[in-house]
């Protein structure tokens, strides 16, 4: 099949044919890392479940999922801290399990929440860490702590750092070795808005600077904003690849506000349908095309309604769009959470039903703020 | 070697390391205080080995302060430096860490294990030389009467002690593997050393019972006094050499063990 490593896998940089019916995805460029029907079972559960993907050299690539689709498992079986059930990874060529060494040497990065000595310094980490990878020198050692912006507290124990800090030192010590991918998981999980900035702000110029870049996330916004190529998984199982561009939502959504909200809403579900209107707390949320918004707006107010605000709802957007990617191969999800946002409340209900089942969906995007 | 160092530079960095050695010193220091302030003196035969010999040749202080030892603290703490480095790097999160390193799983459990030995040897040296400078100090050197009543000189009865505690060494690396292997089945440093700890007191008691003497060649708390056949003349290299034998065997099987469960571990933290 062709997961088995090519004949001529072993070229110079690592370049290896795709499968064929994929096609050319890294076109030119050679892939860095790619997983081949990889799969994870920890008893019942099938944590990963037959995976494959492919990341480019220069990619900054987004690995994005909801809680519990599978993303950590996968990047701990790339790193080979534990073993796949079935498939293997491969990092310039190296497989992974089986060639798990040759293939560290490659690759720098963090799993769940980057660990270090509390009692020691961000260099003196830095140095005892790096040293496991070949020769760190301390000009590298201060250019990695430059970049991420702790060159200031470089000699102040690691103990006493906040946890964005901590994430920023996670990412100096994946930069050190100056490998040829870095794989990130979750770096904004846990941040404040402006630590969430600095931290996406920081992968951009990394990937702006040629650095190859695997993110996790579980946020499409963040993904949309640092990456350029993605795949969304759920339950362990691809469930959209591609460029990022293509992984937008087709549609606009914007948020509305009205002197008569409930008219409003009512109004807006008459033109595009129960799937396209929800709430989001007081704003009606509609989802359509471009001529959709004019049209909306000249309809409420030929129905005597003051327009007060159309907001662009690009987050909500997103968010919605994932929810239902991810949801639609949520097989045994409830009813009620399978259904597509703005369907979550029957026609007729209660404003402060819609609100109830608007704000479920709101909680998805909540621990983003409004960073 | 430089994983060695790594993992050397990483327990000078934790306090309880320098608890476990402060506690070693101060045991050879303690007994020579303790003897030079005391009024009676312990009898010929009295006390623990050794000790009666102490007031009349400081030589004697390091040998009687690592018999000493040699029954609880420094199983206890082998039993430590054996738990914390693979245990220890779990609980903090720093295991996932290195083995995100390009660093092989053999060399990072065998590093792990070799800086416990460091640990311990270093443990080793406090007690030895700081007795031998304390006992020396107080009570002067003069060249040793063995067991069998002939004297050997000052050189020679050092060369002994350096024998005797290589010999206490080795039922130690017995504790360290120990250690090791609960450590690579728990993530608890905790657990790891208790458990360690527990195994060594049970088998002290099952050989203090005649019922289980068929059992006593085998198990490596048996040979706890086996360093005093050093101390005779000529020395007597027979229990020596069943103790050496003992620890060899116990050793290699306890390292096999944790390699088998080391080698394909999720590591998860």
């Amino acid at each position: 099949m062709a997961d088995q490593p090519q004949p001529d896998g072993s070229q110079p940089d690592g370049l290896e044919q795709r499968r064929p019916d994929d096609g050319p995805v890294c076109e030119d460029r050679p892939v860095v890392l790619s997983v081949h029907q990889l799969t994870k079972r920890f008893g019942k559960i099938l944590a990963v479940d037959h995976l494959d993907l492919a990341v480019c050299r220069g990619d900054v690539f987004g690995f994005l999922g909801p809680n519990g689709a599978g993303k950590t498992t996968t990047i701990r079986m790339i790193f080979g801290l534990i073993f796949p059930t079935s498939g293997h990874a491969e990092v310039v060529g190296h497989r992974v399990p089986g060639e798990r060494v040759a293939a560290l040497r490659h690759l720098g990065g963090f799993v769940e929440v980057p660990a270090f000595y509390p009692n020691m310094s961000a260099r003196r980490n830095l140095r005892l860490i790096g040293s496991a990878g070949g020769r760190v020198t301390e000009q590298r050692i201060g250019e990695v702590l430059d970049i991420v912006g702790l060159l200031g507290r470089a000699d102040s124990k690691v103990g006493g750092y906040s946890h964005g800090m901590k994430q920023r030192l996670g990412i100096a010590n994946a930069l050190l070795g100056d490998p040829d991918l870095i794989i990130l998981d979750e770096p904004t999980s846990g941040l404040d808005p402006q630590g969430m900035k600095d931290v996406r702000e920081l992968v951009r110029e990394l990937g702006r600077a040629g650095t190859t870049v695997f993110l996790s996330s579980h946020l499409l916004h963040e993904v949309e904003q640092v990456c350029n190529r993605a795949v969304i998984i759920n339950k362990g199982r691809t469930v959209v690849e591609g460029p990022v561009s293509t992984l937008r939502p087709r549609e606009d959504t914007v948020k509305v506000m009205t002197g008569d909200q409930r008219k409003a809403f009512e109004t807006a579900r008459g033109l595009f349908g129960e799937q396209g209107v929800r709430w989001d707390e007081d704003y009606v949320v509609v989802r359509t095309d471009d001529d959709g918004v004019p049209e909306l707006v000249r309809r409420l107010v030929a129905d005597g309604l003051d327009v007060r605000a159309v907001v662009p709802a690009i987050e909500q957007g997103l968010e919605d769009f994932f929810l239902e990617l991810t949801q639609s191969s949520d097989v045994d999800a409830p009813a009620g959470a399978a259904a597509p946002p703005g369907a979550v409340a029957p026609a007729g209900a209660t404003t402060g039903a819609h609100a109830n089942g608007a704000g479920a969906t709101g909680t998805s995007s909540a621990p983003d703020g409004q960073g | 070697m430089r994983s060695l160092w790594r993992e050397f530079v990483k327990i000078l960095f934790q306090r309880r390391t320098y608890v476990g050695w402060a506690g070693l010193l101060a045991v050879p220091l303690l007994i020579v205080l303790a003897l030079q302030l005391s009024s009676s003196k312990p009898g010929p035969g009295e006390g623990p080995p050794f000790f009666s010999a102490i007031t009349n040749n400081g030589v004697f202080v390091p040998l009687a302060a690592v018999g000493a030892l040699s029954f609880f603290l420094f199983p206890l703490v082998a039993a430590m430096a054996g738990a914390y480095p693979l245990a220890g790097e779990a609980e903090m999160g720093t295991m996932k860490t290195w083995m995100s390193r390009p660093l092989g799983r053999p060399t990072v459990l065998f590093s792990k294990w070799g800086v416990a030995i460091l640990y311990v040897i270093v443990g080793m040296l406090l007690v030895g030389v700081g007795g031998l400078v304390a006992g020396w100090l107080v009570f002067g050197a003069h060249p040793l009467v063995t067991l069998s009543g002939t004297t050997i000189t000052i050189p020679a009865g050092i060369w002994r002690i350096v024998l005797a505690n290589g010999l206490i060494l080795g039922a130690l690396l017995c504790m360290i593997s120990l250690a090791m292997l609960v450590s690579t089945l728990s993530n608890s440093s905790l657990t790891a050393a208790i458990s360690a700890m527990v195994i060594y007191v049970v088998l002290n008691i099952l050989n203090g019972f005649h019922y289980f003497d068929f059992m006593k060649p085998y198990t490596f708390t048996s040979y706890s006094l086996a360093f005093t056949n050093l101390f005779r003349d000529p020395i007597y290299w027979h229990p020596i050499r069943d103790a050496l034998l003992t620890y060899g065997v116990t050793v290699a099987a306890l390292l096999a063990a944790s390699w088998l469960v080391f080698r394909r571990k999720d590591i998860l933290t």
